[in-house]
């Protein structure tokens, strides 16, 4: 997209995640960065950090020894590594095994409403919330997704399929968990919270358990987005 | 970089094997001094307006973020499930930093913020994205946008 822009007259930065990709495309300007998918400023809530990887990007603009440039920036960013004594904003019980969807409605929605008020605390300190695609509220997505292990196909007037329904209350859902076992202290690595998310709560094993009965549907919308858009593969046996 | 040793699999297999487009150009344009530049983002997250709809798999659209959306109705509708959103959960600037370049054109370190950044799904063929860098460019030439941040996820 550099390049494109860049032959349509507009100068252009990029802040690269991936170098062979940026040796390979070669755009007319790029910092690369050694920070992970998913954050090409580097650091959440830390301005200063982001300021360094903004204007070395930026002030490469300025720089006339075209027609490609390319710097990297020396520094980690400090979640990139765990957080030593971290501990989830919210104390859950370990999941247990469930047979049938009443069983594990009942546990998600029991664990959901554990996760909630972190997730307020979540909102309240940062202002904000990522939790908005599927167009159902928190407290509708046990019956919803769990129906899906009965057979059921139901859908949400704003989105064309079951398949891209439940995709989307996926992606809520881990949003929501995201958010809420950071409500409190520092920023966690990533790893961190996936190791917890995926690990140790029902809604992560929910997903895993609805990625394996996806992959088995004759609804073929739902057997690719379940076989590809639930669950990382790292996690994909629990 | 984002080290490829870091990233599980099969992403790490995937990334490194991603099939990149080269070009036979090398388009250099200047500018004035980073004090003079409009500035605008691109950003390939899917980024929308909560009550939107999210971008589909594979779309070669393009959508405006206008810089007045409150940071609060930004949600990002990117496919992928294989890159992290944690920092953008707690920061929207780790995706988007909007607040940075404002923060700069206070300082007088750039001239100003465009009045629109864009947003692209970052995972579509850039074989099918031509069309949308004719409509970002004609719309940030229009708004006198001199400097482009790429801030791909």
């Amino acid at each position: 997209m550099a390049h494109m822009l860049e032959e349509r007259g507009l100068p252009t930065t990029v802040l690269a995640l991936v170098q062979p990709h940026v040796e390979t495309i070669r755009p007319p300007r790029a910092v690369m960065t050694p920070f992970m998918l998913g954050r090409p400023l580097g650091e959440p809530n830390d301005a200063a950090f982001q300021r360094r990887v903004l204007l070395q990007a930026l002030r490469l603009l300025e720089r006339s020894d075209g027609p490609v440039i390319l710097e990297h920036f020396p520094d980690d960013n400090p979640s990139w590594f765990d957080r030593p004594g971290w501990t989830p904003s919210v104390a859950l019980p370990p999941p247990g095994a469930y047979q049938g969807s009443a069983a594990w409605q009942k546990a998600f929605h029991t664990e959901l409403e554990a996760v909630l008020p972190a997730w307020e605390r979540f909102k309240a300190r940062f202002g904000r919330t990522t939790v908005g695609l599927a167009g159902q509220p928190p407290q509708a997505w046990a019956a919803f997704a769990t129906s899906f292990l009965d057979g059921a196909l139901p859908s949400v007037p704003h989105l064309d399929t079951p398949a891209l329904a439940l995709r989307f209350l996926a992606d809520d859902l881990k949003a929501l968990y995201g958010e809420a076992v950071q409500a409190d202290g520092g920023p966690p690595s990533a790893r961190q919270i996936d190791g917890w998310f995926w690990r140790q709560t029902v809604a992560g094993q929910l997903l895993i358990a609805l990625r394996a009965l996806a992959m088995q549907s004759d609804n073929s919308a739902l057997k690719t987005v379940g076989g590809r858009f639930f669950v990382p593969v790292p996690f994909v046996s629990g | 970089m984002a080290r490829l040793d870091d990233i599980p699999e099969p992403t790490r297999t995937t990334v490194a094997n991603l099939p990149c487009p080269t070009f036979e150009t090398t388009p250099f344009v200047s500018g004035p001094k980073l004090s003079e530049r409009r500035v605008a983002i691109v950003s390939s997250a899917a980024l929308i307006r909560r009550g939107d709809a999210p971008f589909a798999v594979g779309s070669g659209e393009y959508r405006a973020v206008p810089a007045s959306w409150n940071s609060a109705d930004i949600l990002m509708s990117h496919v992928s499930i294989n890159f992290d959103r944690a920092g953008f959960q707690r920061d929207i600037n780790v995706v988007l930093p909007v607040d940075r370049l404002r923060e700069l054109v206070a300082e007088g370190r750039i001239g100003s913020v465009a009045a629109t950044h864009f947003t692209v799904m970052g995972s579509t063929d850039p074989a099918a994205m031509a069309e949308a860098a004719d409509g970002m460019a004609a719309a940030m030439r229009a708004d006198n946008v001199n400097a482009v941040v790429l801030s791909p996820v």
